[in-house]
Protein backbone atom coordinates (compact mmCIF):
# COMPACT_ATOMS: atom_id res chain seq x y z
CA UNK A 1 0.00 0.00 0.00
CA UNK A 2 2.71 2.28 0.64
CA UNK A 3 3.73 2.61 -3.28
CA UNK A 4 -0.30 3.22 -4.37
CA UNK A 5 0.09 5.53 -1.05
CA UNK A 6 1.94 7.46 -2.59
CA UNK A 7 -0.08 7.95 -5.64
CA UNK A 8 -2.84 9.06 -3.92
CA UNK A 9 -1.09 11.93 -2.40
CA UNK A 10 0.28 13.28 -5.63
CA UNK A 11 -2.84 12.89 -7.41
CA UNK A 12 -5.64 12.55 -5.35
CA UNK A 13 -8.17 9.28 -5.13
CA UNK A 14 -10.17 9.06 -8.64
CA UNK A 15 -13.65 9.86 -9.07
CA UNK A 16 -14.77 6.18 -9.26
CA UNK A 17 -12.77 6.15 -5.95
CA UNK A 18 -14.74 9.39 -4.55
CA UNK A 19 -17.94 8.50 -6.10
CA UNK A 20 -18.04 5.13 -4.29
CA UNK A 21 -17.31 6.90 -0.76
CA UNK A 22 -20.01 9.42 -1.83
CA UNK A 23 -22.42 6.63 -2.89
CA UNK A 24 -22.11 5.51 0.94
CA UNK A 25 -22.66 8.67 2.07
CA UNK A 26 -25.62 9.15 0.17
CA UNK A 27 -26.76 5.39 0.86
CA UNK A 28 -26.79 6.22 4.57
CA UNK A 29 -29.39 9.16 4.64
CA UNK A 30 -31.22 7.33 1.63
CA UNK A 31 -31.58 4.37 4.22
CA UNK A 32 -33.28 6.46 6.59
CA UNK A 33 -36.37 6.81 4.01
CA UNK A 34 -35.99 2.91 2.94
CA UNK A 35 -35.14 3.92 -0.36
CA UNK A 36 -31.76 1.56 0.05
CA UNK A 37 -32.08 -0.03 -3.59
CA UNK A 38 -31.61 3.11 -5.01
CA UNK A 39 -28.80 3.27 -7.56
CA UNK A 40 -26.42 6.54 -7.34
CA UNK A 41 -24.56 7.55 -10.49
CA UNK A 42 -22.35 10.09 -11.51
CA UNK A 43 -26.25 11.42 -13.39
CA UNK A 44 -28.14 11.22 -10.32
CA UNK A 45 -29.67 14.50 -9.27
CA UNK A 46 -29.72 14.99 -4.91
CA UNK A 47 -34.17 15.22 -5.33
CA UNK A 48 -35.30 14.79 -8.94
CA UNK A 49 -33.22 10.99 -8.48
CA UNK A 50 -32.34 10.23 -5.20
CA UNK A 51 -35.72 12.46 -3.34
CA UNK A 52 -33.31 13.82 -1.19
CA UNK A 53 -33.97 16.79 0.92
CA UNK A 54 -32.09 20.25 1.39
CA UNK A 55 -31.78 19.10 5.33
CA UNK A 56 -30.61 15.76 3.96
CA UNK A 57 -27.70 17.96 1.98
CA UNK A 58 -26.79 20.35 5.31
CA UNK A 59 -25.68 16.35 6.73
CA UNK A 60 -23.85 15.43 3.74
CA UNK A 61 -21.75 18.75 3.68
CA UNK A 62 -20.97 17.81 7.67
CA UNK A 63 -19.84 14.37 6.39
CA UNK A 64 -17.71 15.38 3.45
CA UNK A 65 -16.51 17.41 6.17
CA UNK A 66 -15.63 14.33 8.35
CA UNK A 67 -13.92 12.31 5.80
CA UNK A 68 -12.11 15.01 3.88
CA UNK A 69 -11.48 18.19 6.47
CA UNK A 70 -11.12 21.18 5.43
CA UNK A 71 -9.69 20.82 2.04
CA UNK A 72 -13.84 20.23 0.93
CA UNK A 73 -15.65 23.24 1.60
CA UNK A 74 -19.56 22.64 0.73
CA UNK A 75 -20.11 26.20 0.92
CA UNK A 76 -17.50 27.24 -1.78
CA UNK A 77 -19.17 24.64 -3.57
CA UNK A 78 -22.13 25.81 -3.33
CA UNK A 79 -21.50 29.66 -3.81
CA UNK A 80 -23.48 31.29 -6.37
CA UNK A 81 -26.08 28.60 -6.13
CA UNK A 82 -29.18 29.37 -4.66
CA UNK A 83 -31.21 26.66 -3.40
CA UNK A 84 -33.20 25.30 -6.44
CA UNK A 85 -30.25 25.12 -8.17
CA UNK A 86 -28.03 23.37 -4.97
CA UNK A 87 -30.59 20.53 -4.78
CA UNK A 88 -30.82 19.95 -8.92
CA UNK A 89 -27.30 19.54 -8.84
CA UNK A 90 -26.18 15.64 -10.10
CA UNK A 91 -23.78 13.63 -8.06
CA UNK A 92 -21.39 13.86 -10.43
CA UNK A 93 -21.22 17.96 -9.83
CA UNK A 94 -19.79 17.11 -6.54
CA UNK A 95 -18.10 14.59 -7.49
CA UNK A 96 -16.23 16.23 -9.39
CA UNK A 97 -15.63 19.11 -7.24
CA UNK A 98 -14.00 16.58 -4.43
CA UNK A 99 -11.38 15.02 -7.29
CA UNK A 100 -10.73 18.57 -8.21
CA UNK A 101 -9.99 20.01 -4.83
CA UNK A 102 -8.47 16.80 -3.24
CA UNK A 103 -6.13 16.76 -6.64
CA UNK A 104 -4.79 20.48 -6.08
CA UNK A 105 -4.56 19.85 -2.39
CA UNK A 106 -2.47 16.98 -2.95
CA UNK A 107 -0.01 19.13 -4.77
CA UNK A 108 0.22 22.12 -2.39
CA UNK B 1 -22.65 20.15 12.84
CA UNK B 2 -23.88 18.76 16.82
CA UNK B 3 -26.66 17.25 18.32
CA UNK B 4 -27.34 18.47 21.58
CA UNK B 5 -29.65 16.49 24.26
CA UNK B 6 -32.18 19.09 25.73
CA UNK B 7 -34.24 17.39 27.93
CA UNK B 8 -34.65 14.59 26.33
CA UNK B 9 -35.06 15.95 23.16
CA UNK B 10 -32.26 15.86 20.43
CA UNK B 11 -31.42 19.17 18.75
CA UNK B 12 -29.64 19.77 15.54
CA UNK B 13 -27.44 22.36 15.92
CA UNK B 14 -25.23 23.90 13.06
CA UNK B 15 -22.93 26.92 14.12
CA UNK B 16 -20.98 29.17 11.68
CA UNK B 17 -18.65 31.47 12.92
CA UNK B 18 -16.82 34.80 11.43
CA UNK B 19 -15.81 33.39 8.01
CA UNK B 20 -12.11 35.17 8.61
CA UNK B 21 -11.96 33.84 12.34
CA UNK B 22 -11.84 37.32 13.86
CA UNK B 23 -14.28 37.96 16.83
CA UNK B 24 -17.60 38.29 15.96
CA UNK B 25 -19.70 41.45 14.73
CA UNK B 26 -22.69 40.22 16.14
CA UNK B 27 -24.67 37.18 16.97
CA UNK B 28 -28.18 36.01 15.16
CA UNK B 29 -30.02 33.06 15.85
CA UNK B 30 -31.83 31.85 12.69
CA UNK B 31 -35.49 30.21 13.70
CA UNK B 32 -37.26 28.22 10.62
CA UNK B 33 -40.76 27.75 10.38
CA UNK B 34 -43.76 24.59 10.30
CA UNK B 35 -44.08 21.75 8.24
CA UNK B 36 -41.74 21.95 5.27
CA UNK B 37 -38.95 24.02 6.89
CA UNK B 38 -35.79 23.16 8.78
CA UNK B 39 -32.43 24.76 9.00
CA UNK B 40 -31.47 24.17 5.28
CA UNK B 41 -33.65 27.08 4.72
CA UNK B 42 -30.85 29.26 6.04
CA UNK B 43 -27.90 27.05 5.79
CA UNK B 44 -28.65 27.55 1.53
CA UNK B 45 -29.73 31.23 1.85
CA UNK B 46 -28.55 33.39 4.24
CA UNK B 47 -26.08 31.61 6.90
CA UNK B 48 -23.03 31.99 4.19
CA UNK B 49 -23.68 36.05 3.70
CA UNK B 50 -24.05 36.72 7.32
CA UNK B 51 -20.57 34.58 8.71
CA UNK B 52 -18.78 36.54 5.33
CA UNK B 53 -19.76 39.35 6.93
CA UNK B 54 -18.04 38.49 10.24
CA UNK B 55 -21.53 37.30 12.15
CA UNK B 56 -21.70 34.18 14.46
CA UNK B 57 -24.70 32.11 13.54
CA UNK B 58 -26.63 29.59 15.17
CA UNK B 59 -28.82 27.37 13.13
CA UNK B 60 -31.03 24.78 14.66
CA UNK B 61 -33.60 22.39 13.53
CA UNK B 62 -36.63 23.07 15.54
CA UNK B 63 -38.46 20.39 17.66
CA UNK B 64 -40.26 17.26 14.91
CA UNK B 65 -38.75 18.96 12.13
CA UNK B 66 -35.41 17.93 10.07
CA UNK B 67 -32.82 16.34 12.00
CA UNK B 68 -33.96 17.26 15.45
CA UNK B 69 -36.19 14.59 17.48
CA UNK B 70 -39.33 14.08 16.82
CA UNK B 71 -41.72 13.42 19.94
CA UNK B 72 -45.37 12.40 19.41
CA UNK B 73 -46.36 15.67 21.42
CA UNK B 74 -45.42 18.74 22.76
CA UNK B 75 -45.78 20.97 20.21
CA UNK B 76 -47.47 24.45 21.65
CA UNK B 77 -45.53 27.85 21.16
CA UNK B 78 -44.13 27.86 24.39
CA UNK B 79 -42.57 24.67 24.04
CA UNK B 80 -40.53 25.87 21.09
CA UNK B 81 -39.42 28.82 23.17
CA UNK B 82 -38.34 26.78 25.83
CA UNK B 83 -36.44 24.73 23.72
CA UNK B 84 -34.70 28.21 22.33
CA UNK B 85 -33.95 29.43 25.66
CA UNK B 86 -32.62 26.46 26.30
CA UNK B 87 -30.94 25.96 23.75
CA UNK B 88 -29.22 29.69 24.52
CA UNK B 89 -27.94 28.38 27.60
CA UNK B 90 -26.34 25.42 27.05
CA UNK B 91 -24.54 26.93 24.90
CA UNK B 92 -23.53 29.84 27.09
CA UNK B 93 -25.27 32.31 24.95
CA UNK B 94 -25.87 34.56 27.74
CA UNK B 95 -25.11 38.10 25.62
CA UNK B 96 -26.95 40.17 23.22
CA UNK B 97 -28.48 38.26 20.15
CA UNK B 98 -30.71 39.41 16.87
CA UNK B 99 -33.13 36.43 15.97
CA UNK B 100 -34.24 36.13 12.02
CA UNK B 101 -37.16 34.05 11.93
CA UNK B 102 -39.18 32.76 8.68
CA UNK B 103 -42.93 32.33 9.35
CA UNK B 104 -43.51 30.61 12.95
CA UNK B 105 -39.74 31.18 13.43
CA UNK B 106 -40.79 34.78 13.71
CA UNK B 107 -43.39 33.75 16.58
CA UNK B 108 -40.79 32.02 18.42
CA UNK B 109 -38.47 35.10 18.07
CA UNK B 110 -41.45 37.60 19.13
CA UNK B 111 -42.12 34.32 22.10
CA UNK B 112 -38.30 35.01 23.32
CA UNK B 113 -38.18 38.72 23.02
CA UNK B 114 -41.72 38.74 25.46
CA UNK B 115 -39.37 36.46 28.13
CA UNK B 116 -35.86 38.18 27.60
CA UNK B 117 -36.21 41.73 26.39
CA UNK B 118 -32.65 42.41 27.59
CA UNK B 119 -31.24 39.68 25.58
CA UNK B 120 -32.80 40.19 21.97
CA UNK B 121 -31.44 43.17 20.54
CA UNK B 122 -33.95 42.81 17.08
CA UNK B 123 -35.98 40.51 15.49
CA UNK B 124 -36.19 40.39 11.59
CA UNK B 125 -39.02 38.53 11.00
CA UNK B 126 -39.64 37.02 7.27
CA UNK B 127 -43.74 36.82 6.63
CA UNK B 128 -44.29 36.65 10.28
CA UNK B 129 -46.27 37.43 12.93
CA UNK B 130 -46.03 37.15 16.98
CA UNK B 131 -49.06 34.20 18.44
CA UNK B 132 -52.68 35.91 19.59
CA UNK B 133 -56.28 34.68 19.08
CA UNK B 134 -56.15 35.08 15.37
CA UNK B 135 -53.02 33.72 15.12
CA UNK B 136 -53.96 30.72 16.07
CA UNK B 137 -57.42 30.44 14.73
CA UNK B 138 -55.87 30.94 11.21
CA UNK B 139 -53.03 28.17 12.13
CA UNK B 140 -55.91 26.06 13.65
CA UNK B 141 -57.58 26.29 9.72
CA UNK B 142 -53.76 25.86 7.89
CA UNK B 143 -52.68 22.91 10.04
CA UNK B 144 -55.92 20.77 9.57
CA UNK B 145 -56.47 21.70 5.53
CA UNK B 146 -52.63 20.46 5.43
CA UNK B 147 -53.49 17.22 7.75
CA UNK B 148 -56.78 16.75 5.36
CA UNK B 149 -54.80 17.46 1.73
CA UNK B 150 -50.82 16.71 2.05
CA UNK B 151 -51.83 12.54 2.00
CA UNK B 152 -53.65 12.97 -1.15
CA UNK B 153 -51.55 12.23 -4.64
CA UNK B 154 -53.49 15.01 -6.44
CA UNK B 155 -52.22 17.73 -3.78
CA UNK B 156 -48.27 16.34 -4.04
CA UNK B 157 -48.70 16.20 -7.98
CA UNK B 158 -50.16 19.92 -7.85
CA UNK B 159 -47.48 21.10 -5.56
CA UNK B 160 -44.81 19.05 -8.41
CA UNK B 161 -46.55 20.98 -10.65
CA UNK B 162 -46.46 24.40 -9.08
CA UNK B 163 -43.40 24.89 -7.13
CA UNK B 164 -41.47 21.24 -7.91
CA UNK B 165 -40.05 18.34 -6.97
CA UNK B 166 -38.17 19.22 -3.97
CA UNK B 167 -40.70 21.11 -2.39
CA UNK B 168 -42.93 17.91 -2.97
CA UNK B 169 -40.80 16.00 -1.40
CA UNK B 170 -40.73 18.53 1.87
CA UNK B 171 -44.18 18.61 2.07
CA UNK B 172 -44.47 14.79 1.99
CA UNK B 173 -42.03 15.13 4.91
CA UNK B 174 -44.87 17.35 6.63
CA UNK B 175 -47.60 15.28 5.88
CA UNK B 176 -45.58 12.19 7.54
CA UNK B 177 -44.92 15.00 10.99
CA UNK B 178 -48.63 15.96 11.17
CA UNK B 179 -49.71 12.16 11.23
CA UNK B 180 -47.03 10.85 13.45
CA UNK B 181 -47.57 13.83 15.64
CA UNK B 182 -49.92 16.16 17.75
CA UNK B 183 -48.71 19.68 16.03
CA UNK B 184 -51.68 20.78 14.27
CA UNK B 185 -53.84 20.24 17.34
CA UNK B 186 -50.83 21.47 19.64
CA UNK B 187 -50.24 24.90 18.13
CA UNK B 188 -53.93 26.32 18.12
CA UNK B 189 -53.77 25.35 21.52
CA UNK B 190 -50.47 27.59 22.71
CA UNK B 191 -50.50 29.68 25.28
CA UNK B 192 -50.87 32.94 24.02
CA UNK B 193 -49.64 36.54 25.24
CA UNK B 194 -51.84 39.18 26.41
CA UNK B 195 -52.18 42.01 24.03
CA UNK B 196 -49.84 44.22 27.43
CA UNK B 197 -47.28 41.43 26.96
CA UNK B 198 -46.74 42.11 23.23
CA UNK B 199 -47.03 45.86 23.63
CA UNK B 200 -43.91 45.31 26.22
CA UNK B 201 -41.87 44.19 23.00
CA UNK B 202 -39.44 47.25 23.03
CA UNK B 203 -36.26 46.30 20.27
CA UNK B 204 -36.35 46.87 16.81
CA UNK B 205 -38.38 44.82 14.37
CA UNK B 206 -38.55 44.28 10.46
CA UNK B 207 -41.07 42.65 9.63
CA UNK B 208 -40.77 41.99 5.91
CA UNK B 209 -43.67 40.73 4.01
CA UNK B 210 -44.46 39.85 0.20
CA UNK B 211 -46.48 42.16 -1.23
CA UNK B 212 -48.65 38.98 -2.73
CA UNK B 213 -48.88 37.14 0.41
CA UNK B 214 -52.50 37.27 2.68
CA UNK B 215 -49.67 38.51 5.30
CA UNK B 216 -48.59 41.72 4.35
CA UNK B 217 -52.28 42.87 5.38
CA UNK B 218 -51.72 42.79 8.97
CA UNK B 219 -48.77 45.52 8.61
CA UNK B 220 -50.13 48.14 10.00
CA UNK B 221 -51.73 46.21 12.90
CA UNK B 222 -48.24 45.28 14.14
CA UNK B 223 -46.36 48.35 13.20
CA UNK B 224 -49.24 50.04 15.53
CA UNK B 225 -48.75 46.95 18.51
CA UNK B 226 -45.28 47.07 18.50
CA UNK B 227 -43.34 50.54 19.11
CA UNK B 228 -40.29 49.61 17.10
CA UNK B 229 -41.87 47.99 14.10
CA UNK B 230 -41.50 48.77 10.75
CA UNK B 231 -42.23 46.92 7.44
CA UNK B 232 -41.05 45.84 4.39
CA UNK B 233 -42.56 45.10 1.32
CA UNK B 234 -40.92 42.49 -1.59
CA UNK B 235 -42.31 42.99 -4.86
CA UNK B 236 -44.10 39.50 -6.30
CA UNK B 237 -43.81 37.32 -3.79
CA UNK B 238 -45.86 35.04 -2.09
CA UNK B 239 -44.88 33.46 1.25
CA UNK B 240 -42.23 32.14 0.68
CA UNK B 241 -39.97 35.23 0.35
CA UNK B 242 -36.94 33.59 1.82
CA UNK B 243 -36.43 31.06 -0.27
CA UNK B 244 -37.99 33.22 -3.79
CA UNK B 245 -35.84 36.29 -2.66
CA UNK B 246 -32.76 35.30 -0.49
CA UNK B 247 -30.51 37.87 -2.08
CA UNK B 248 -33.07 40.56 -1.34
CA UNK B 249 -33.24 38.69 2.34
CA UNK B 250 -29.84 38.88 2.39
CA UNK B 251 -29.43 42.56 1.84
CA UNK B 252 -32.29 43.24 4.29
CA UNK B 253 -30.87 41.13 6.91
CA UNK B 254 -27.24 42.87 6.47
CA UNK B 255 -28.53 46.46 6.49
CA UNK B 256 -31.04 45.79 9.58
CA UNK B 257 -27.41 44.31 11.54
CA UNK B 258 -25.67 46.81 10.49
CA UNK B 259 -28.63 49.76 11.83
CA UNK B 260 -28.71 47.64 15.34
CA UNK B 261 -25.12 48.01 16.12
CA UNK B 262 -23.29 44.81 13.95
CA UNK B 263 -20.03 46.40 12.90
CA UNK B 264 -20.11 44.06 9.86
CA UNK B 265 -16.79 43.33 7.81
CA UNK B 266 -15.90 45.45 4.80
CA UNK B 267 -18.29 45.39 1.76
CA UNK B 268 -16.10 43.01 -0.35
CA UNK B 269 -16.37 40.44 2.47
CA UNK B 270 -20.08 40.79 2.30
CA UNK B 271 -20.57 41.13 -1.46
CA UNK B 272 -18.57 37.79 -1.36
CA UNK B 273 -20.57 36.22 1.16
CA UNK B 274 -24.41 37.59 -0.72
CA UNK B 275 -23.00 35.55 -3.93
CA UNK B 276 -23.21 32.31 -1.72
Amino acid sequence: MTTSGQTLDQHGPTEQEVLSEITTMLAALLDEYGLDDAEVTMESRFTGDLELESIDLVTLAGQLQERWGDRINFAEFIAGMELDEIIDLTVGRLVDYVVDRLRTAGRS
Amino acid sequence: MAFLDLDGLTVHVQRLGPQDGGPPAATAVLLHGLLTDSLASFYFTLAPALSAAGVEVLMYDQRGHGRSGRPATGYRLEQFVDDLEALLDRLELTGPVHLLGNSFGGTVAFGLAARRPEQVVSILAVESEPASPAWAAKLDGLLRRAERELPQDATLAWVTEQHGAHTARLARSASRLLSGTTLARDIPASLLPAEAELRAIRCPVLAVYGTESDLAEQSDWLDELLPGCRSTFVAGQEHSVLIEAPDVVRELALFWLEEHGADLRDPTARLEGSVG
